[in-house]
């Protein structure tokens, strides 16, 4: 019997149950003729036994801690998740009035440039800023609101 | 394939699919009753991998936490263990990483990483303290084997994973789990074998 062999049957030893029948058969001939695989055998069915053993328990604390933490995280995903989907919602509302009202606003400015008797560049001008002047007002307080949460939430948030 | 194990096999299936539909609603309730039926064994692969209790339970909450932030990855198309042990895994691998730019090896070179101890510090009954010093001493000797064999050995034989199983939690080809399983457990025994002569 070489070397191969034993390694081989060793091998097959430590795979436990996952054999093919075939494995299954060629190990048992083997180990029926080999002493030092079956010592071999013995002293990994021990070992596998003693592993499983082996108490490792999480104390009811750990449980306890985890599930109130993945509570609150859960909490604060959804509250995200609405705030999201206001921020879409919202977000879409207003590019479709924008959309809509786009041509009548061009013309109603065309009109009260006319009226008023200014340059098209002026009105134009105006037009531009009367457009993005609520972007810009909504930018400007939701960057004060993120740093007002950034400087003050930090410390509820340590827990 | 008997009768039982076909049902047994289609109840699992439909577990996993259930899960997964709960971990998309990232449901409560279903993560409060799966933290507590996967507590002890998600502890303990945690445990062995990271050879310190501390570390381990601060990963058991993290690990949680991933759970329910990626739930939607889980598709119950496998067991919903062999996937928690592949997001603990990597929660690990990159808590290491950020630790200190080390392989899952180098973890055992560490010395205040002690080996792992056991969890029930209660006083124990006579009866049972021989068996609980041959828990200890298979502790030690697990933590002290390279972390790549120690995962394998304690994945197959603790956890009971199937080899293909093991595979898809590490990464590694069945043929490097057949390998890491061998060393792991020869490495184990001669450390076992050196430790009471």
């Amino acid at each position: 019997m070489t070397r191969d062999t034993h390694d081989e049957a060793r091998k097959l030893i430590t795979l436990g149950d996952a054999l093919s029948d075939a494995q299954q058969i060629w190990l048992r001939n083997h180990l029926e003729e080999c002493v030092s695989c079956r010592d071999y055998a013995e002293g990994a069915a021990q070992m596998v036994s003693a592993l499983r053993s082996v108490p490792v328990f999480a104390d009811a604390r750990l449980v306890r801690t985890t599930q109130m933490r993945v509570r609150f995280h859960a909490a604060r995903l959804r509250e995200t998740r609405e705030r999201m989907w206001l921020v879409g919602m919202a977000c879409l509302g207003v590019g479709l009035t924008a959309t809509l009202t786009l041509p009548v606003l061009w013309r109603l400015f065309a009109w009260m440039g006319e009226q008023v008797g200014v340059s098209t560049l002026v009105w134009q001008a105006e037009f531009l800023f009367f457009f993005i002047a609520p972007a810009l007002v909504v930018s400007v307080v939701l960057l004060a609101r993120g740093n007002h949460v950034k400087t003050h939430g930090q410390g509820s948030r340590q827990w | 394939m008997n009768a039982a194990a076909y049902f047994l096999m289609i109840d699992m299936e439909s577990e996993a699919r259930a899960i997964a539909r709960g971990l998309r609603r990232r449901d409560p309730q279903l993560l409060d009753r799966l933290i507590e039926q996967y507590q002890h064994r998600l502890l303990r692969y945690l445990l062995y991998l990271a050879g310190n209790r501390e570390l381990a339970e601060d990963l058991f909450q993290e690990t949680w936490l991933r759970v329910l932030e990626r739930g939607h990855q889980y598709d119950g198309g496998h067991e919903f263990i062999t996937w928690l042990y592949a997001v603990a895994r990597n929660l690990t691998i990159d808590y290491l990483r950020k630790r200190r730019p080390v392989s899952l090896d180098g973890l055992m070179e560490d010395e205040e990483h002690a080996p792992a101890e056991p969890a029930d510090t209660r006083p124990l009954a006579w009866e049972i303290v021989a068996q609980h010093e041959q828990a200890e001493r298979i502790s030690a000797a697990l933590v002290g084997i390279p972390a790549d064999y120690r995962e394998t050995v304690v994945l197959r034989f603790q956890e009971g994973l199937a080899l293909e199983e093991i595979a898809t939690v590490t990464g590694a080809p069945v043929g490097t789990v057949k390998s890491r399983l061998y060393r792991g457990l020869n490495m184990l025994m001669s450390r076992l074998k050196g430790a009471e002569a």
